[in-house]
């Protein structure tokens, strides 16, 4: 089951991908939009997997049964974000309206030289944070990220915006962590997906909606051994060209020494998570978890 | 256990066992056993641990850009043989 989701995101076609790229950098947003449409309807049709799960997801969110418009707006809003990306990661953020929420609490700790873990989720669009890096000044910033992603992210950035491919850090070796923990002792922000397990993964079992999740235990680990303070950032898609962020301080400094680290991570995980539930009821459409998010948990 | 522990090699492994919190005596640590995944079965976290654990006692720090740190970190004696280079404490 850890795998499924795995198997998930490979399954846009590469070839498709190039064209929606292809057609959106030359032709603009409305053209590759245009192809949005026909996209969400044929994984619609013939994902099954991917619409059960987007419908145990979708029955909690909106806490009502879920339509087949339901499903459809869901997978339309993650290629939305999908295309978008391309264009926050090539710099084009000039496109969007973007509403930011609590940037002031990062600025602070930043002000004081406090390098930050900024926790995000596959919820709404994580590139969109990219844009507003101006906001953060100077300060180094750097994505930890399991090494197979990390190397189809790095082709991906590569192709559109090569200066940051070296921002991304692979997990999963001992100098990925040691360049992670240089970035926070310089003061800079380390961005962290903190929603998926891998096998292999340390977790521990939060409360999501109404049933248990298990969550990795690394992200927050991290942010304990450099005594870091860890904060929310999330991006909703709000339809149209409008994207909303929020950020929240989850913890000032996350203090843990080994012996109670995992009860003190638990609170907060807990915590991300509640915060979590929170921005899917906001904006249902943008989980994008397309797995049995809630099966490693039950079993 | 075939290989016995030089004294700096006890002196590492028992700060090993002591900056994780493992649940093993530092003589089980066999000297040319992988520390990461399979052998002692450290993940990457315990990984960062260690070093921070290792800047403190020797006094210096373990850089991400050094080429050889898939080496250093193979072994408790890899481990053992960068820090008597490195060390200035």
């Amino acid at each position: 089951m850890s795998q499924s989701w795995l198997s998930q995101e490979e399954r846009g076609s590469p070839l498709l991908m190039h064209l929606i790229t292809w057609i959106t950098l030359k032709l603009g947003r409305p053209a590759g939009r245009v192809l949005l449409v026909p996209i969400s309807l044929y994984f619609l049709l013939f994902s099954r997997r991917a619409r059960a799960a987007s419908r145990l997801y979708l029955r909690r969110a909106l806490a009502r049964k879920p339509r087949w418009l339901d499903i459809y707006r869901h997978y339309f809003c993650f290629s939305a974000t999908i295309l978008d990306r391309l264009y926050f990661l090539s710099g084009r953020h000039g496109h969007f309206e973007i509403d930011v929420h609590g940037v002031e609490s990062v600025q602070q700790k930043l002000r004081e030289g406090r390098g930050c873990v900024l926790l995000g989720a596959h919820l709404g669009s994580f590139e969109v944070l990219r844009s507003l890096a101006v906001q953060f000044g100077e300060v180094p910033f750097a994505i930890l990220m399991h090494v197979d992603n990390a190397q189809k992210m790095n082709a991906i950035m590569n192709s559109l915006n090569p200066a940051l491919a070296d921002s991304i850090i692979s997990m999963g070796s001992p100098d990925g962590l040691l360049r992670a923990k240089e970035v926070i002792e310089a003061g800079g922000i380390v961005g962290i997906l903190g929603d998926r397990i891998r096998p292999g993964d340390k977790t521990l079992t939060c409360r999501f909606f109404d049933a248990d999740a298990e969550l990795p235990e690394g992200p927050l680990s991290f942010a304990s051994i450099m005594h870091a303070p860890v904060v929310l950032g999330i991006g909703l898609y709000r339809g149209g060209r409008r994207y909303e962020v929020h950020f929240e301080i989850l913890a000032q400094s996350l203090d843990a020494p080994r012996a109670q680290r995992r009860e003190i991570i638990q609170g907060h995980l807990q915590q991300y998570v509640s915060r979590l539930e929170h921005y899917c009821r906001v904006a249902p459409y943008n989980w994008f978890n397309f797995y049995d998010y809630w099966a490693s948990a039950s079993r | 256990m075939t290989d016995s522990q030089t004294s700096l090699e006890q002196e590492v492994a028992a700060l090993i066992v002591q900056a994780l919190n493992l649940e093993i005596t530092p003589q089980e640590i066999a000297p040319a056993e992988p520390l990461y995944h399979e052998g002692l079965g450290l993940d990457s976290i315990d990984m960062l641990e260690l070093s921070l654990a290792i800047s403190k006692t020797y006094g210096f720090q373990l850089k991400s850009d050094a080429p050889d740190n898939a080496s250093i970190f193979s072994s408790l004696r890899s481990l053992t043989r960068h820090i008597e280079k490195s060390r200035v404490k």
